[in-house]
Parts: C-alpha cells; sequence; structure tokens
C-alpha cells in the first residue's frame, strides 16, 4: 500500500472532505476552543445541551486532513452521548492513538482509521486534537 | 581563495547526503546541513585536545583558549566587525537578543517604546514585548505591505525621542524578503535610535558588512550557517557594548567578587558565564572557514535563483499560492496550495524525501498580516539544485491530485 494511502485511508479523506456537523453554533453552544501553537491549526467544538441529558457536537475551524477528519469522527461519536459516556469515549480514543494493534480490532470502523499515526509520531497531535481539549472540558465540565 | 561554486561539488562537502543520497533538503531555514569540514573540527577538538577554556594552567587548556578566542577574529573578520572583542558567544540568535533585551530594560521608562518590524521571528519580537511590558513602555510595529516588504515610509513617524532601540530583522524567515538595513539604519541613527539587526537568516547567506551597515548589535546561529546547535554570536558596536549586562551570572565572567559586590570582566566576556562550549565555538570558526570558502555573491545568487525559479514555476501550476512578492528576497519561498492544509502538503512531500517547514514559522503575528493561518516553506542553501525544484513541482502536482 502507498505511504500516503496508509497516512489518509479513505475515512479521513472523506471526513476531511465532508466533515460531519461543520458549523458555526457559536450562538446556541458552549465554545471550547482546539489549538495546536506548533502548526496554528484551530478548531472551535460547539456542544450543544439536548433536550434530555446528552449533548449534540458540532465544530468548526481550520486544521490538517488528520485533524479536522479526528475532529469530525469525534462530533459523530459523541453526539447523542451523555458527558461520562462522552468522556469514556475520548480517553478510549486518546488511548488508542497509542496502544499496540490487537486492542485495534475492538474500535469502532471509523476509528481504526486514524491508527495509521502511530507509525507517524509527527502527526499524532493532529489526530488527538480535538479530543483532547474536549476530554478536558469534560473532566472539568462533569455535568 | 574565493570560488564561484557548483551546487552538485559543493554537495560532496555534506555527509548527510551520502546517508541519505535522495533527500532534497529544503529546510535551511530552520537549520542548515554541516559539512564534513566542521565535524571533524568539533571531533578532532573532542578525541584529542579537549579541555575548558580561560581556566586551566596546562598545554591542553591554553590551547583550547587560543583557539577559542581566535574564533572571534575570524567571526569578526566574516562580518566586517572592527575586532574580535566585538564578538560575545552566546547559545544562539534567541539568547543574543535576550541579553540586549535584558540590558535594555533597565533603560526603558514609562512611555518610552521600541520599533520593531512586523516580519519578525517571535525571538526577535516576544523578548521586546515583555520588556515593554515589564516597564509601561509600548512596542511599536513597522507595517508589511501584500508583497511582504516593510512599509518604510511609517518609520519615521513610528521613531520619536522616546525610541529607545529599533530591531529588525535582515532576512524574513517566512517570505525571504531581503531588508533595506542600511536604509533603516541611518534613519535610526538620524535620531539617535540604537538598532539591532537579526541576521540568522542572513548570515553564511549574504555578506554582511556590520561596521559599514553601523549596526550597533547583530545577532545569528552557527547552527543556520553549516556550524553546529547551541552556538551563536552577539556583535555590539563598541560604543553599546559598555551598556550590555550578563543575563547569566556565575563563574567565568568576574574582575573580583565579595560577599556584598561582585565586578565584572569586560564584554565580551562578562556574558560567558559559566563553562564555555569550546567544541561548539570551533564548530562556527570551521564553518566561517567553510563560508569563505565559497564566493559570497555566487551565494546569494544562487539561492536567489533557485527561490526566483521556484515561484515562477509553483504559479504557473495555478494552484499555489505564494506568499509575498518582495523585490529583494534571499533563497526563502513560503506558499499555500489551494485546498490542501500545509501540513498535509508536507507530509506528502516528506512521503516522497523532500524536507519543508509547514506551520506557522515562529512568525504568528506576518502570517495574520498576510492573511494565512499558516504556510509550507522551502529555504534553499548552497547544495540544492534546480533538478530538486523540478522534483518539487512534480510532488506538488501530485499532491493536488490525491487531494482533488
Amino acid at each position: 500500500m502507498n505511504e500516503l494511502d496508509k497516512l489518509y485511508p479513505p475515512t479521513i479523506r472523506e471526513h476531511n472532505t465532508s466533515p460531519f456537523h461543520f458549523e458555526q453554533r457559536k450562538d446556541r453552544a458552549v465554545t471550547v476552543r482546539a489549538y495546536n501553537p506548533i502548526c496554528g491549526d484551530r478548531f472551535d467544538l460547539f456542544i450543544e445541551a439536548d433536550t434530555g441529558a446528552t449533548n449534540t457536537i458540532y465544530f468548526h475551524g481550520f486544521g490538517c486532513a488528520i485533524s479536522k477528519a479526528s475532529a469530525s469522527v469525534m462530533a459523530k461519536s459523541l453526539s447523542g452521548k451523555a458527558r461520562a459516556e462522552a468522556l469514556r469515549l475520548c480517553n478510549n480514543f486518546l488511548d488508542s492513538l497509542d496502544s499496540d494493534s490487537d486492542e485495534a480490532l475492538a474500535l469502532p470502523e471509523e476509528w481504526k482509521a486514524f491508527q495509521a499515526v502511530r507509525e507517524y509520531p509527527e502527526r499524532r497531535d493532529c489526530a488527538a486534537l480535538a479530543w483532547a481539549e474536549m476530554k478536558k472540558y469534560l473532566e472539568s465540565n462533569p455535568s | 581563495m574565493s570560488h564561484t561554486f557548483n551546487p552538485l561539488t559543493v554537495r560532496h562537502d555534506f555527509p548527510i547526503f551520502r546517508n541519505h543520497p535522495d533527500l532534497i533538503y529544503f529546510d535551511n531555514a530552520a537549520t542548515s546541513q554541516r559539512p564534513e569540514r566542521v565535524l571533524r573540527e568539533i571531533s578532532d577538538f573532542d578525541q584529542k585536545q579537549s579541555a575548558s577554556v580561560h581556566r586551566g594552567l596546562y598545554e591542553l587548556s591554553s590551547h583550547a583558549t587560543r583557539r577559542y578566542e581566535a574564533v572571534r577574529d575570524k567571526v569578526a573578520a566574516l562580518i566586517g566587525a572592527e575586532n574580535g572583542s566585538t564578538i560575545a558567544f552566546t547559545k544562539g540568535t534567541t539568547e543574543s537578543i535576550n541579553i540586549v533585551a535584558n540590558s535594555f530594560r533597565k533603560r526603558l521608562k514609562p512611555g518610552d517604546n521600541i520599533v520593531i518590524s512586523g516580519m519578525e521571528h517571535h525571538a526577535n519580537l516576544i523578548p521586546w514585548q515583555m520588556i515593554c511590558k515589564e516597564m509601561g513602555a509600548s512596542l511599536r510595529v513597522i507595517p508589511v505591505t501584500k508583497e511582504g516588504e516593510l512599509s518604510l515610509d511609517r518609520l519615521q513617524t513610528l521613531m520619536d525621542h522616546k525610541t529607545r532601540l529599533l530591531a529588525v530583522t535582515h532576512v524574513s524567515n517566512v517570505l525571504g524578503t531581503i531588508n533595506p538595513v542600511d536604509e533603516i539604519i541611518l534613519e535610526a541613527h538620524l535620531k539617535q535610535v540604537p538598532i539591532l539587526v537579526d541576521a540568522a537568516q542572513s548570515a553564511g547567506h549574504l555578506a554582511i558588512h556590520v561596521k559599514k551597515l553601523g549596526a550597533d548589535f547583530l545577532a545569528f546561529s552557527a547552527h543556520k550557517m553549516f556550524g553546529p546547535f547551541g552556538t551563536g554570536v552577539l556583535y555590539a558596536n563598541p560604543v553599546w557594548a559598555p551598556s550590555l549586562h550578563p543575563l547569566n551570572f556565575g563563574g567565568g565572567i568576574i574582575q573580583h567578587v565579595d560577599f556584598d559586590q561582585t565586578e565584572f570582566l569586560e564584554y565580551p566576556r562578562n556574558l560567558e558565564a559559566g563553562t564555555a562550549n569550546v567544541s561548539g565555538v570551533l564548530g562556527l570558526g570551521a564553518a566561517v572557514d567553510y563560508i569563505r570558502t565559497l564566493d559570497a555573491e555566487s551565494v546569494i545568487h544562487h539561492e536567489h535563483f533557485l527561490a526566483t525559479v521556484f515561484k515562477e514555476k509553483a504559479l504557473q501550476e495555478g494552484f499555489i499560492r505564494v506568499m509575498g512578492n518582495p523585490r529583494r528576497h534571499a533563497g526563502i519561498v513560503a506558499f499555500n496550495v489551494n485546498g490542501v492544509h500545509p501540513h498535509d502538503v508536507a507530509s506528502y512531500l516528506a512521503s516522497r524525501s523532500i524536507a519543508v517547514r509547514a506551520g506557522h514559522h515562529c512568525a504568528e503575528p506576518l502570517l495574520q498580516y498576510m492573511n494565512e493561518a499558516a504556510s509550507v516553506r522551502v529555504s534553499f542553501s548552497v547544495y540544492n539544485t534546480a533538478d530538486e525544484l523540478d522534483r518539487t513541482i512534480e510532488a506538488l502536482k501530485e499532491v493536488k491530485k490525491f487531494w482533488a
């Protein structure tokens, strides 16, 4: 397989081109800034309370294909989840960027696309950017 | 003796290309590669002559001291300085600038100002911003035009009787702009404002003559001009040298110490506290020797040529935006591929053994001026060739196709 097809599997390319919930929602949601000062990637993560105990996640901003696709997959994975569950998913995703491949088999299909960054340590932060900020937010705002 | 060069011949001087024959190294503004002669100088010293300087009463130490001190003269000759005693050794450009900023902090009063330009590397911005904030002074910025040049018509009004220093880069690390430091220095001196020139991107690329220029301070790093990491230079004009105070306190910089007070040595020795980076300084000396084997005019001509050709070819493709279009420029170009993030461009190029930089290049405010969040940067040196440009343009076409 071409090295680039490995780093950018179809899931990442699709989410980069057509990201999930990619829209400005500042007025309606809590905004969390995910910013990487090294490269200038900057996303706003919008956490919108649903009528029940769950949230819907949107995001908007500028970043590379990996950070954008990762934020998109995050919005998709965490929307409709309660905060405790969302936090658990954040931890799982971030762990999956560092764990060995055997455990990867149990990952949701769309998460597997990011496994390649384990071979490109300089791109790990791209994949982690949105999730790490969301995790921080959820830890300090459990309900 | 100076001679013009052939990049393919020069390439043989650099062992990195023997170890990575396919490497296209276009990240020279971050750090240059090191020629054999520099590596050998460092290794010879470590293996045969290693000793601390200015301390020991034995032959190895006095020999090391003589050689270390001799590098001041070599550096002075390279940049057209008065003599070796104008040259202080530091860890790099950043430390050199911080030494000057730390010394000028004490001279600032509330209401004073310092002038910098809008195309400074963070290393020539943050130290000034910090001392201004601390002392209630203001930081004034020379704006940058869309072409990536300084709006020098603003300089007259930005400088006034409260301006304590002007700090400006010789060559922009993002746009490659060669600033007319001679004109800027003249204007600053008309208003009796001292000037610091950040020569990190010009030393080793352009002929510099500090005495003719009239620069009061000049800072650069060894590792961007074929020398080792962790070694840099601060030049101070003899008039201003006494105004510089130690940034680090410790051994090696003192005349006399008792429990109540300390008398320091004179510049430059007062700035070099602690055990000196002797092998680094000798490596810098070897880098200066190496640079002197190259014809300075051919070097800048070659790097300028590569940048010009790269810009032309990139613009012809129609999907590449080049940042700025300065009339005078060195071998540095920042650009973006339409619709593809700079990191994704850089990763693709990396897969083709092309090393470039992507990001904001430690010059965030400049990218804001240019209305770009980040960019890809290619920066050239003596060992780069036109053939490497063609391979890079081909790879950029593939990038565009991959992300289409």
